[in-house]
Formats: C-alpha cells, structure tokens, sequence
C-alpha cells in the first residue's frame, strides 16, 4: 500500500504559496513556518479555520470568509491527509453556499457540470464495498426479516433503495433454508434507474432459479418522494417488510422553514395527530398540511431542543401513514446517526464535522491515499452530501439525517411499534466483520436497536418496527 | 400357594428383573418380598402417550418407593443371600451355585418395555405420562433432584448428590479451566470460545497479555472443536447450520486466543490502543498462525467447507462469505491473504496457509495499516513505527480542538478572531451550541466583539512565546482525555476561555496573523509572525516527543 506522507503535499505547496503571496498585496512572507507545520497542527488549523469561515458564511460578511477560504485553501486538499481532505469538500460546500447569494452565477458555474448516471451508481457500489456499514444494515435487516417472517408463507419485501443484488441474494438463500420451505417471495425494488432495477432483477430471478424459490420481482422506477404506495401491489395476505437503508431522511426536506412558535396546539398534538389518524385517513394529507402545519407553525427543524415534538413534514407523514397502510410486518430502518437538519448552519456544519471526520477515517483505514476509488466515494458521495448539508436550503436540501431518538418518535407517532433486534442478529454482525477485513468498527446494542460505530462513535442506527394497530 | 404368587407376580411385575423375578417365584423368599413387594404400588396399566420423552404408550410404568430406589444390593441371590448391585452380577454368581437348567434360563416371555415415575409426589416425573424410561434414570434424577448432596467437589466445593456425577466432575474440574478476560469462569471450551468471540470487556481490555489458561498444544487444538451449543435458541436453521457457523467463531478464537498470551513484538506494544488492538490481533492471527493451529484449521476448513457448501446456511456464514468475498476481491491486495472467508474456502484443499509458521509476531508486510489506521485514531504516540508521519485521524483532531478550545487560554486568538468576526445575528445560539462553558461565553464574546484593533498587535507581540514551547507540549499533552470526550460539545472558537494574557504559541499565533490579516492590518503585524516562525522551526524537532 502506498503511504503518502502528509506532508508531502504541503511541500508542494510553499512555492505555489510564494507566488501567491507575491501577488496579494500586504501579504508579506507570513506562511515559510507552514511549511514546518506537522499534519496534527495543520489539522488543528483547520477546524478552526473551518468553523470562523462558517461563523462568516452564516453571518453573511462575505469578505471575511472569503479570506478564510483562502487561508483554508492553502492547507487543505483532497488529496492529503483526511483532515485536508474534510476541510476541501467543507470550504467547497461553503463556497456553494456563498454563491447561491448570486444565483445568476451559481447556475452558470453548475450549468455544464455533468453527472453521469453510471459513475453515481459506481460510487454507491465502492461505498457498499469498501465501508462494513451498508453490508452490517444488510446482514441486521435480513435477519430481522428471517425472523420475522417465521411461518409465513408469502413474503413481500419493499426496498426502498434496490441497488445491491447481494443483500436480497443472502436472503433468499437463508429463506430457502427453512425448515419448512422457502415462502414465495416478492420483493418490490424502488430506484430511480432502470439500469440498477434490470441488473437486480437479473440476478434476483437467477438465484431465485438456482434455489428452486417462488420468486418475483417488480420493478419501479420512481424517487422515492414520489413514490406511489399504490403502485407497489400489495396483495393482501402477505406479509410485508420493508427495508429502507438511508432513504427515508430525504423525504423530511420541506417547502420553507418556518421559524420555531410555541404553541398550546403543540403539546397535545401527538395525541390528536394519533387520533386523527384513525379517523381521518382520506384526507390526512391535506389535513396535515392545512391545519397542523399552519396552526402550530412548528420549526420543521426537528433539531430544535424544545422537548415537545415538532410537527413532522407532510411528505413524511404521508408517506409514513401509507406505508403503515400495507400493514407492514416488518420495516427496518438505517439512518444516518447524526444531526444535520438543525435550522442553524454553524449547529449542521459541526455536527457534519463529526460525522464525515468519523467517515472520512473509516475510508483512511481501508484504503490508500492513491486510491481512486476511495476519491471517488469522498467527493461524488460525501461530499456531495457535504454540499447538500451546508449549501442547500429547503426542498433541495434531501440530506436531513436525524439522529435515532428523533427518528424514535417520528415513527411512533405513524403507528410504528419498535420491535427488537435479536441477539442473533447481532451475531451476525459481529461475524462480518470479524471474518472481513474491517478492523475499528463496533456495534452496539442500543434499547434494541444497533448502532454502528467507527471507534465508539454511533455513525448508523439501524431499528426495526412494525405497524401497531389501534383499537 | 405358589401358583397365586405366581400369578400374582406375573400381573405385577416387581422392579426386579424377571429372570431374578422368576427365581423368586419358585423360591418363596418371604425376606426379599417382604422388602419389596410390601411397599412397591404396582400399576400395570398402560397409560395414554402425551409428551415427548414418553415415546411407548404400551410401556408398562412401574412406581418405586424411594426405600426400594435407593437400595443398593437390589439383587439378592436367593441361594446364598448375597446382594448384588446389578442383576449381570448375580446371575453370574448364580452361575457358580451350580443350578439345574430350568432354574437358570430367564422366562422367555416377551419383555415389556418398563418406564418409571418418580416417588416424590411434587415432582413433574411423577405422573406416569411423564415417567422415565430407564431405572438407572430414575434412581439418579431422584438423588439428583429430591437427595441430599452427598458427595462434595474439593476445589470448588460443589455438591452432587449421585456419585457418578461427582467423578464425572472430578475428572474435569481444575484440569481445564478458561477464564475470560471479563472474569467468568468456564469449563466447557466451547462456551468459553462462543463468549469470548463476542466479549465486550475483551475488546476493552485487549492491551494486557492474557494469563489465561490455554490449551497451546497442537494435539488438544486438534481434538476439541465440538459443536459448540447454537449462539441464539432463535437462530430457526436445524443443527447441520451448528457446524459451519459454531466452526468460524471458535477458529477465530483459537487464533485470537493463542495470540493473545503471546508477547507481542515491538511493533505492537502494550498498551496499544483497546479495541484495535484486539482487532489487529485477530487480523495479524488471520495470517500468522502457528502450525497447531494450522492443522486445526485444516480439519475446521475441511469440515466448515463440507458444511457450508452442502447446506447453503442462510445465515451468517453465507452473509459473510457473500459480504466479505467482494471485500476481498477489491484492490486491497496486501490484505488478501488476511480475509478469513478466503482462507476458510480455498484452503480446503491445503494444510497450510501460506503463511509464517510460528511467527506470531506481527511482521509489518501482514501488519496491514488498518490496525495502524484504527491505532492512530486514539492516541497521538508513536506505536506504529512503519508509518512515517503518524497522523491524528480527524474525529481525533476534532476532539483535541475541542480539547485546546477548552483548556488553553487563547487571547490573541479570540481577539484576532473577535475583531474580523462581526457579531452573529444570534450570538446566543452560536455560542451555546458551541462553548463547553456557555455561561460565560456571551459576555467573552460580545467583549472581544468590542476590542479595538491595537490590541491585535499587542496580542501578536504576545504572542512571540516564551512560553511558546511549553505551552505547545501542553497542547499536545492534553490526549489522554481525548477518547472520553464527546465530540459534539466543541469549544472550536475557543470561546469558553478565559481572557488571560498568556498566549499558547505559534498556532495562535498563526491565526492571530489571519485576523491580521483579516483586518489588513499593517505590515507591522508581520514581524511579529516571524519570531513566531521560529517556533514553528522548534516544532519539527519537538515533533518525536509529541507523537
């Protein structure tokens, strides 16, 4: 493996800041010690370089963080040690956030950046590879569902996210293994390519060939916000799980962000949210959005500290209450573990911090400098997330992760009862990533639900529910 | 006479067996049936099958009294009078009295299968539906469960009340004995293996050289890989899953285990980081093995594989294989030969991985910079000597920003950031989302908002540290409380510091000189960095002692 040393890149980089230097006037000769700066000092440097631009850049003075993106410019680089490499995808979320204030220019920088289908689907695929945590999800969901699905005889699984055969291939392997008989299952596969769903499908119907299973697999082309609950078929008698692994976040991005208002309708309103979602069902949607959301007038910012909960966003809800509509046996979710939905910047740009630090170093553990791929999943996975956190407001920012104890009420409050994840599943897990080449990562047993971790820090929560009826 | 006692005693069959039975037909012995027949109930009803464990319905149950159970000497030779424990011994002795033929042979009636019940009315065994196929069976379950603890293990002073039991755990007790890291006992190896697989203390504790006792001979290695019991009573897939998925965890631990008490060489000194060293050890056993352990792993591959290819086992195994083959086969070629899957299913065939045999020492071609990488992120020391520059991982740097943000006292730092810095719309809520001491925080930060821009170049001049070197060890002395802190409260701007005058160093002074900068101040601000360019020089030669 090639070892980069840190400081390599910063030996490059005197001379290039001479001549920049030579260039802005009054600058004088102040950065010869930088080149003696260790990478632990530079780091430092640069978290605080990091958060004073993001001071400026939430306070609108344009002019200082331009400076400080300078500053940080000189320090950081994708290609350096993972503290540079955070502080080039954060000062360049910042930038973009900047610009926005000049949408003219904005858009003429962004109107010729192509994004090919292809390589985001490849990006996803490295991630799945080369972090433990999408297979973890995978191993924990599946055997959530294995034992859930105990004595079924029809399964229909949903995925919210269908992009890795492999998952659903492990699945149907350990079904085909019952004792009594694999089920006939159907798993209903939502992306937004084709390509993905035709690859599945492929490999799906092989293995479901090879293993002698009844098996079926609709396809659906759709992003999840607008995905139609309907069109998911459904049939009644069987039993449903669903699986949503990092998806379900994206459908908290709301219209505007409404300033946060206490409100007597507040503090009661989970008990006639509750109610009204037995009696209303027909028009909970337009109910939602009339009178919850503009009587109460609730931040959306879930991250607020106030203890009583905050109105959820109308896609959400919607979306929620028609999947408790299938009746679900089983919804596992994964999310994010991390709070980057707060109404303020500075709050999501340090909490964002922590979290990419945290992937960022997973990636360093288990891959070099050099490595392509690994460059490839920092800029065009996270920090295409970053951009999102930071530069994006309202409907366009889709990256609102939420730690679990805000995902805990949420789904409460659409009728989900928690279910616990078993013991053995945890086996499973810690298997994994015993018999793989992961070193450094945990999983911890939280109240049932599992956290996975990079070195003590929760960085995903996976939790399982499943559709509680009312009487 | 005889002929009632013998229909009697065909009817209702003593405990005795019926050849000693029949003999005490013809032999009125009123001595023995006064012993027995007086108190045994007999019922040679056929009671109706109800729960498994009762498998004959046509059995014919028989109820002892406990007198009668626990006799020992059941078997009384009717000629002599000499008691036996077992009926083979009796008839042998039998044999010596020189009988008749008729007198010999056992009836060949057919014999009927006999089940027991317990005497003790509150037991379970009690109800014939419940009763117990074997007499031995009943004798030891009624000492077992309603005698008295005769019999009392020296070393661990646990009492058994049959004695075969007692022997049975002389035998084992103190012979072999696995003690966890966390303390507990076992011992059984194969408990001792699945809880040591998924033992959270040891992960913790995974710096200090194991004491424990285990078994590093090749020999032992070889013979012990029992099925070890299913880790979950949930897992639904029936035993043949038990060997494959029993068969990875304690082959791991066979490695981790044997490499644990093993000193490990200098390039992994203890204390090493907690939880990746334990990793670490399990990867660098992946890859160095000793040739005991090789052989074991050859009869576990031989047998997991076998398993695992046969069954198509629906869970962790295929999980694993299925994950960790991808893994595997990505650009990560100085790990292939450490990918465990990899070496369970190719070396099938093979007795040997290709590997140093005997070198448990963790040789840096196999030390794949993963451990390096999961070490670094908790401590800032020097423990990997292959890597050139040990960098702080950045969730560690964070921390220590956090750290420095709290402890340090950062004048020029806050004043140089507090003049560029103009005061935030809410400075309330910037400030208590990100000051560890917010209580006196709003005033600090609405003062340096107030500090004229003189005092910037007094905060630089201040900033030419004497006290410079020190303060810059001490900012980097501060790790040892990293890995408790949460990085979610960080102090980044320092704001939760008091307004001293003593200024930590050349880093401050750094930034220090962007608020200068920030501010365009004069030129005359530069020379002042200088100097403190000359505490950068120092940090290169203070670096080894630092990291």
């Amino acid at each position: 493996m090639v070892q980069e040393e840190g400081s390599s890149s910063l030996s490059s980089s005197p001379l290039h800041m001479f001549s920049l230097m030579s260039l802005s006037p009054g600058l004088g000769s102040p950065f010869p010690w930088l080149r003696e700066m260790g990478s632990e000092e530079r780091g430092l440097c640069l978290i605080h370089l990091l958060l004073v631009c993001a001071n400026h850049v939430a306070a609108g003075s344009i002019e200082n963080a331009n400076i400080c993106l300078e500053c940080i410019s000189h320090l950081a680089s994708p290609a350096g040690d993972t503290m540079q490499r955070i502080a080039a995808y954060f000062t360049e979320a910042l930038a973009d956030r900047i610009l926005k204030g000049w949408p003219g220019l904005h858009k003429a920088l962004n109107s010729t950046k192509t994004t090919s289908v292809a390589e985001e689907i490849l990006v996803h695929k490295l991630f799945y590879e080369f972090c433990p945590f999408l297979k973890l999800s995978y191993v924990i969901t599946n055997q959530a569902i294995l034992e859930a699905m105990e004595g079924e005889k029809v399964v229909h699984i949903i995925d919210l996210n269908c992009f890795e055969p492999t998952q659903w291939i492990s699945l149907l392997r350990a079904l085909s293994a019952r004792p009594d008989g694999p089920p006939h299952v159907r798993i209903t596969g939502v992306h937004e390519q084709n390509e993905v769903l035709d690859q599945m499908a492929h490999r799906l119907n092989e293995e479901a060939e090879k293993l002698d299973i009844l098996f079926q697999f609709n396809p659906i082309v759709s992003k999840l916000e607008n995905l139609d609950v309907k069109s998911l078929c459904v049939k009644t008698g069987e039993a449903v799980a669903v699986s949503s692994v990092l998806q379900l976040h994206s459908l908290l991005a709301v219209n505007h962000e409404m300033t946060q208002m206490d409100s007597p309708y507040l503090s009661k309103s989970p008990c006639t949210l509750q109610r009204v979602l037995q009696t209303n069902p027909c028009t909970l949607g337009e109910f939602l959005e009339k009178d919850v959301i503009n009587a109460c007038s609730a931040s959306p910012d879930s991250a607020s500290s106030s203890p009583i909960y905050s109105a959820p966003s109308p896609k959400m809800t919607s979306f929620l209450y028609a999947l408790c509509g299938l009746s679900p046996n089983l919804m596992v979710v994964t999310e994010q573990e991390s709070n980057h939905n707060g109404f303020n910047l500075t709050d999501r740009i340090t909490e964002a911090l922590n979290f990419y630090a945290a992937l960022f170093d997973c990636l360093e553990s288990t891959m070099p400098r050099a490595s392509i791929e690994r460059q490839k999943i920092e800029k065009m996975l996270f920090g295409k997330e970053i951009k999102n956190i930071i530069a994006c407001e309202g409907v366009d920012r889709t990256k609102r992760h939420e730690k679990l104890d805000k995902w805990i009420p949420r789904l409460e409050l659409a009728g989900l009862g928690k279910v616990p994840l078993s013991y053995h599943a945890m086996l499973q897990a810690r298997r994994l990533l015993q018999s793989s080449n992961y070193h450094g990562y945990k999983i911890k047993d939280e109240n049932s639900c599992f956290m996975l971790c990079w070195q003590d820090q929760p960085l995903f929560s996976v939790s399982a529910w499943r559709f509680r009826q009312y009487r | 006479m005889q002929e009632t006692m013998v229909e009697i005693e065909n009817s209702s069959p003593l405990s005795v067996s019926p050849a000693s039975g029949e003999a005490h037909i013809l032999t009125v012995d009123n001595q023995i049936k006064a012993d027995q027949s007086a108190e045994t109930i007999l019922q040679p009803t056929k009671k109706k099958r109800s729960l498994p464990g009762m498998p004959d319905p046509d059995a014919e149950v028989i109820a002892l009294s406990p007198k009668t159970l626990l006799a020992t000497n059941r078997f009384v030779c009717e000629i002599c009078n000499k008691g036996f424990q077992r009926d083979q011994n009796l008839q042998l002795h039998r044999r010596g009295h020189n009988l008749p033929w008729k007198l010999r042979q056992r009836t060949s009636k057919d014999i009927r299968k006999r089940v027991y019940v317990c005497p003790e009315p509150t037991c379970v065994h009690h109800d014939p539906s419940r009763a117990l196929g074997d007499l031995t069976g009943i004798k030891k379950h009624f000492c077992r469960k309603h005698g008295e603890k005769k019999y009392k293990c020296e070393r661990c002073s646990k009492k058994y009340a049959v004695q075969s039991d007692w022997k049975a755990h002389m035998k084992t007790c103190g012979t072999r004995e696995y003690r966890c890291d966390c303390g507990t006992l076992f011992s059984r190896r194969d408990s001792f293996i699945t809880h040591r697989a998924f033992c959270d203390a040891l992960a913790q504790e995974s710096a200090r050289s194991q004491p424990s006792v285990l078994p590093t001979s090749g020999g032992d290695m070889k013979v012990k890989l029992v099925e070890p019991p299913p880790p979950a009573a949930s897992s639904p897939p029936p035993p043949p899953l038990t060997p494959s998925t029993g068969v990875l965890s304690p082959v791991l631990s066979i490695r981790s285990s044997a490499e644990l008490p093993e000193n490990h060489s200098a390039n992994f000194p203890p204390p090493p980081p907690g939880p990746a060293a334990l990793t670490s050890s399990i990867a660098t056993t992946i890859t160095t093995t000793t040739p005991a352990i090789a052989t074991a792993t050859a009869t576990v591959t031989t047998s997991s594989c076998s398993t695992s290819g046969s069954n198509v086992p629906g869970n962790g195994t295929v999980f694993a294989h299925t994950f960790s083959s991808s893994a595997s086969g990505l650009g990560q070629s100085s790990q292939e030969p450490a990918s465990y899957s990899s070496i369970l299913c190719a070396m099938a065939g093979s007795h040997q991985p290709a590997v140093d045999p005997m070198s448990l020492s963790l040789s840096s071609p196999f030390h794949s910079p993963s451990p390096l990488f999961s070490a670094t992120s908790q401590s800032p020391q020097p423990h990997y000597v292959s890597r050139p520059q040990p960098a702080l991982s950045a969730t560690a740097l964070l921390q220590k920003a956090a750290q420095m943000g709290a402890t340090s006292s950062n004048p020029s730092f806050l004043r140089g950031l507090g003049l560029a810095l103009p005061s935030p719309s809410d400075p309330q809520e910037n400030t208590s989302t990100m000051a560890s001491t917010s209580s006196t925080t709003p005033t600090h930060w609405s003062s340096s908002v107030k500090l004229e821009n003189n005092s910037l170049a007094s905060g630089l001049g201040l900033g030419l540290p004497s006290s410079g070197s020190s303060s810059l060890n001490e900012l980097m002395m501060t790790p040892s409380t990293l890995f408790g802190n949460k990085p979610a409260t960080l102090d980044f701007l320092g704001l939760g510091m008091g307004a001293g005058e003593a200024s930590p160093g050349g880093f401050s002074a750094f930034l220090s000189s962007i608020g200068g900068r920030l501010n365009m101040a004069t030129t005359a601000s530069f020379p002042g960095v200088r100097p403190a360019g000359e505490t950068w020089n120092d940090s290169p030669e203070r670096k080894p002692s630092m990291l």
